[in-house]
């Protein structure tokens, strides 16, 4: 057996299995949901949506390779750069109007340390 | 990811797979057997491919033809479809005693070697590259290219006759590229499509 889970053991084992609260347990043992913890699926409409579960046998492999931080850089920043160099206006010091963060504080989505589950 | 499975040096691989209980029973792991040498053949020389079909050179079926269905890189062995085979029982319980079926025993690879297409004499083979570059396999004998064997999958469905169900996405919608190289991450761009706005941050917490 490899695994110790909440299945095993005598029946006065408790153990989790990940599930988040989403409430308050007040001191009079009443239970308040709290909206905000539960979640919530916001799904925009499927209408032209193409793509299936399942991917056909007749598919060729693809050709595409996958993204590098360094082919980011060159197809996103690397043109806005090289515009603004040749009209004279780059400045070392506002490098954030073409993307790049100072630091990652403050933000919602931080890359690092990566605090968002994907 | 999974981890790379790890053998002892002097793991003495089989017919079944590591997994299976015949290969445990093989290898119990407080066992010292006799070491089987197999000679080094290097990746770029060895010449038989699963689907080939090959000529046996010695043994009970010696001057047959078949073709290779699994190949044995550790032993350097190959097994053929129906040749060089001994019987045996399988599935017996209680006071059944099983069905008598055929199983094929392994071919050492210097008991086999590959045919000419066109002749179908047993030959040869050396790697040799062609004109275009390509490295292929040429009979010494005649010197006609043997072709790779069709590739073919273990659970029979040819990609080209496939059809496709209800839940199959068709080559065409599968190779669209709809990506948009940018710097924001797919929770940001999902977040100004849809216009939420969010301006709580999480509370600051410690993890050890």
């Amino acid at each position: 057996m490899a695994e110790w889970t909440s299945k095993r053991g005598p029946r006065t084992f408790y153990k989790s299995r990940g599930a988040r609260p989403t409430g308050v347990l007040t001191s009079s043992r009443k239970f308040i949901p709290v909206q905000a913890m539960i979640p919530e699926f916001v799904v925009p409409s499927l209408e032209g949506f193409n793509l299936k579960p399942y991917v056909s046998y007749k598919t060729p492999a693809g050709t595409e390779q996958p993204m590098t931080p360094e082919m980011l850089f060159n197809q996103v920043v690397a043109p806005q750069i090289e515009r603004d160099i040749e009209e004279g206006v780059f400045n070392e010091e506002n490098l954030e109007k073409y993307g790049l963060e100072k630091t990652q504080e403050g933000k919602l989505f931080k890359l690092h340390p990566k605090n968002f589950a994907r | 990811m999974a981890a790379k499975a790890a053998f002892p040096h002097d793991y003495r691989y089989g017919t079944s797979r590591p997994w299976t209980i015949a290969a445990q029973r093989l290898n119990p792991p407080g066992k010292k057997r006799r070491k089987v040498f197999v000679e080094p053949i290097a990746n770029e020389d060895w010449h038989v491919l699963r689907g080939d079909t090959v000529e046996i050179l010695s043994g009970k079926d010696k001057g047959k033809q078949g073709k290779v269905a699994q190949v044995f890189r550790r032993r350097n062995w190959v097994i053929l479809e129906g040749l060089n085979t001994h019987y045996r029982y399988i599935g017996r319980s209680g006071d059944y005693r099983g069905t008598y079926i055929a199983s094929e025993a392994p071919l050492l690879l210097k008991d086999v070697t590959l045919i000419d297409p066109t002749d179908r004499k047993p030959t040869d083979i050396e790697w040799r590259y062609t004109e275009e570059g390509e490295r292929v396999r040429v009979s010494v004998r005649t010197g006609r290219i043997i072709p790779k064997p069709v590739y073919q999958r273990k659970d029979g469905i040819i990609p080209q006759q496939w059809k496709d169900g209800p839940k199959d996405t068709s080559p065409e919608d599968t190779l669209q590229t709809t990506y948009t190289p940018s710097l924001k991450t797919l929770e940001e761009e999902v977040m100004e499509k849809m216009n939420i706005q969010e301006d709580r941050r999480p509370r600051k917490s410690y993890w050890y």
